[in-house]
């Protein structure tokens, strides 16, 4: 160990000379000092000025290396503490929490990463040794003017709202109900149950997704903490975490409980329109229930289609229907928010594929509503004539697009990334169809198989066993579907097959399903109510995708499902229950703790002239009119900086970067100790 | 105007026998620091010349901080942020999206040749593009070599004022 106090004539440098620095420079077990000769670079950094100690540790993140740094302050009255080790990334935290405990403030310290961004990648031991020199100058420049700061603490309110009732919200909701959280679900359509409630069976376990759906229908709705509303979406938000104040707008639903036969209401109805639950493959009326079993057992009026004619009224003797019910608006007082709001099952563009050209050209989801034996056609595949002899299956449509090959959609992108979940389900789904009808041949247009999870192989196996035929296509030349010239079959499918050099395969098609993929439901409106970040393929993005993969960057609000991206039901349930923890920790920690890095307004330096207001990301400048000057709302402020940047007086800064802190960093990198 | 300057100027490049470029790089901590530090976990080598500060979010790249480091004596600056659609802040990229233009423009009017200022996006996935990054400008500031910001200020006419004290504290 080399240890070294020292007040020697540094280079001119500005700013506190009566503090009382000291570096720890780490050898991560020869991970750093192999590299960089830490020897020279502790003698060197303490002959700067302010360094009251500088000496080196084999492991400075250790117990014993934590102990050494509460040790040393006390008994040298150290007042700034500099690590120079691993990224902060890592160990940042560990340190900032060492000097709580030696009494220190925590944010009087100064993280200097000499591994991941020196040691592990200059080669030349003499150049790697000057970088962590002037690294960790800088540092020591930076901490004489750091300042403690308090870590901010907001109270929560325990109650969670989560939006979207399908599979992934309806878990979330059970899991914080059960660790005793109050909870409002709030569904936008008229029932629960999202797009699980469309589907058959599931994959892996071949159980019916109806099944498991009303299980947990049943568990949520029954639950005492737990309040359904459907009908409902977000109208606004005031607030932030712990204390967010949603506004609930409940659409009517028309029908209440003292309905009774509501076949008869049903049958009542003269007015028919397209049954969006079968993705167009039926009809039903402007009173419905979406399907058997559903949740809330009552019917419900599409306002689109209903002439409010009265028959439904009439029908049950008037008791239970209202034509004329208005929407309500209720207040919603909540310390978390989970966004499960789903997705939408990509919709084929005209002609993509035949979709729409020709009748016997579906998705994989129309597929789905077929296979129900409590679907449109009873569990057939045609609605009359002979089941289909052959039918073709076309992977990645509405996935894995390739610019200036697919067609761009009307947001003006295309959808390059995987769809995850098709390739099990049409595997799933062509299985089903084997069991059913052994003697169907099956032909499969695919770019990749990516049956990625556990027990989702198997399919593949079982299919190629069961002779589906796989014909591989090239991303830039996807498969072609057109009449069959020889009126052998309704259609014929062409694709190139990559695994047999190229060959051009003719597939002769009954029927022709299209493996369409998982889109981002459009949620813009929650997007801007709560300000989230929204990644390139217009799903939502998380902080982290492994360190913090189910929350936002807005404080208090979390991910659940595909609302983030594809998953399929098992990923989903997963993600919601993370969601549900991660929420349940904040709301259990009754105040929640945030860095203090927050923008702050020197009065007598703003000239009001509203310049931050426009650029805050998260509106948290609002501008105090008594006084002429901006005001930053501390709750909403994340911390990036931006406002300080854009001051055109210097008169916002950033605590923790301020501008001094990071000019006092420049000047020190430019002007380093001499090695 | 520019142009001409930058050929005159690249053409002698003085360089002092063993003069390294000193560069600073700006960087975000959510993304381009984290795709900095892949690039040290992937073992990818890259010069030493590049120097990081790491600040929030790209958003707090003032540019007075670029002209500063110029100033100071670094021979070239980078400026690295989240990819348009992965800020951490929502859109405090946005913001770095529409000053690094106005900073290009400035630095062109001083006759600093473009090589000198680099600004790219770089996840925290991209160590690679960030290895890569650092040794292509290293290379590119090598070429035009020292920037000497006083002295040629002092040519054009134009002080470099740029004082730590008149920040305050």
């Amino acid at each position: 160990m080399a240890g070294s106090g020292g007040n020697g004539s540094g280079p001119g440098r500005a700013g506190a000379s009566d503090v009382r620095i000291g570096v720890f420079l780490c050898h991560c077990g020869g991970n750093i000092s192999d590299v960089v000769d830490v020897k020279r670079v502790a003698e060197t950094i303490g002959k700067l000025p302010g360094v009251a100690l500088s000496m080196t540790h084999m492991f400075v993140c250790s117990d014993p290396g934590q102990a050494l740094i509460e040790q040393k302050v006390k008994e040298l009255g150290l007042d700034r503490v500099v690590v120079a080790a691993c990224s902060p990334t890592l160990h940042q935290l560990t340190f900032r929490r060492t000097l709580d405990r030696a009494g220190l403030n925590q944010f009087l310290f100064e993280h200097v990463n000499v591994r991941e961004q020196v040691s592990w990648v200059v080669e030349d031991k003499e150049q790697a040794t000057r970088k962590a020199i002037r690294l960790i100058s800088a540092a020591v420049s930076r901490v004489r003017h750091q300042v403690p700061l308090e870590k901010r603490r907001i109270p929560i309110h325990p109650a969670a709202l989560v939006i979207g009732g399908g599979v992934a919200g309806l878990v979330a909701a059970r899991d914080l109900a059960e660790r005793g959280m109050k909870v409002m679900l709030i569904e936008r359509r008229p029932f629960l149950g999202g797009r699980m409630a469309q589907l058959h069976t599931v994959f892996p376990t071949g159980e019916r997704a109806r099944d498991l759906m009303s299980q947990l229908v049943s568990e949520v709705v029954r639950h005492p903490r737990i309040t359904v509303l459907t009908n409902a979406h977000v109208a606004g938000s005031e607030g932030f975490v712990g204390d967010f104040r949603t506004r609930i707008r409940i659409e009517p639903r028309g029908v209440d409980d003292k309905l009774r036969l509501s076949g008869n209401a049903i049958a009542a109805c003269p007015e028919e329109t397209v049954n969006e639950f079968d993705f167009g493959l039926s009809r039903r009326k402007a009173i419905y229930m979406a399907y058997p079993g559903c949740y809330p057992p009552l019917p419900a009026i599409d306002w689109h289609s209903c002439t409010k004619c009265g028959k439904c009224v009439a029908a049950v003797g008037g008791k239970g229907i209202n034509l004329e019910e208005q929407p309500q608006e209720v207040q919603f007082h909540c310390g978390v928010i989970i966004l499960a709001t789903g997705y939408d099952p990509y919709e084929p563009l005209y002609g993509e594929f035949g979709y729409g050209i020709f009748p016997r050209v579906i998705t994989l989801q129309q597929l789905n509503r077929l296979l129900d034996r409590e679907g449109p056609t009873g569990g057939r595949l045609v609605a009359s004539g002979p089941p289909p002899r052959r039918i073709a299956f076309i992977h990645c449509v509405g996935a894995r697009q390739v610019e200036g090959v697919h067609q761009p959609q009307a947001d003006g992108r295309i959808r390059d990334y995987c769809a995850r979940t098709c390739c099990t389900a049409s595997l799933h789904a062509a299985l089903e169809i084997k069991k059913q009808h052994p003697e169907t041949q099956i032909t499969t247009f695919y770019q990749d198989i990516r049956t990625y999870g556990r027990g989702h192989e198997e399919y593949y196996e079982r299919a190629s066993e069961q002779g589906v035929l796989f014909i591989r296509y090239k991303p830039t030349r996807p498969p072609k579907v057109e009449p069959d010239p020889y009126e052998h079959s309704p259609l014929i499918v062409t694709g190139d097959d990559l695994l047999t050099g190229g060959l051009s395969i003719e597939s002769p098609a009954d029927l022709v399903v299209l493996a369409t993929g998982v889109a981002h439901h459009d949620i813009s409106e929650l997007v801007g109510v709560y300000c989230c970040a929204v990644g390139t393929d217009s799903f939502l993005l998380e902080v982290h995708p492994k360190l913090r993969p189910v929350e936002m960057s807005t404080s208090g609000v979390f991910l659940a499902g595909c609302c983030q991206g594809p998953m399929d039901i098992n990923e989903a349930c997963a993600a919601a229950s993370a969601a549900a923890s991660k929420a349940a920790l904040h709301i259990a920690q009754a105040q929640i703790e945030m860095d203090p890095f927050i923008a702050r307004v020197d009065d007598t330096r703003c000239s009001g002239c509203e310049t931050c207001l426009g650029v805050c990301p998260y509106e948290a400048i609002a501008k105090d009119e008594a006084r002429g000057v901006a005001k930053v709302n501390e709750a909403l402020c994340t911390g990036c900086g931006t406002c300080a940047a854009a001051c055109p007086s210097n008169a916002i800064q950033q605590l923790g970067f301020s501008d001094v802190q990071v000019l006092s960093e420049l000047e020190a990198l430019l002007e380093p100790a001499s090695a | 105007m520019a142009e001409q300057q930058v050929r005159e100027r690249t053409e002698p490049a003085a360089a002092p026998a063993g003069w390294e470029p000193r560069i600073i790089a700006f960087l975000c901590y959510w993304c381009s620091y984290t795709g900095a530090d892949n690039a040290g976990t992937s073992r990818l080598k890259y010069p030493a010349n590049v120097d990081i500060i790491r600040l929030m979010c790209s958003g707090r790249i003032d540019p007075e901080l670029i002209m500063t480091a110029f100033a100071r004596g670094a021979d070239g600056v980078m400026v690295c942020g989240c990819h348009i659609g992965d800020c951490h802040y929502l859109t405090g990229n946005h913001k770095t999206m529409a000053r690094m233009p106005l900073v290009r423009q400035v630095l062109a009017d001083l006759g600093i040749e473009r090589e000198r200022f680099v600004h790219e996006w770089v996840s925290a996935a991209e160590g690679e593009k960030f290895a890569r990054l650092v040794r292509q400008v290293t290379e590119q500031v090598r070429s035009v070599g020292p920037l000497n910001w006083p002295q040629r200020m002092r040519e054009r006419g134009v002080g470099h004022g740029m004082d730590l004290k008149s920040w305050g504290e």
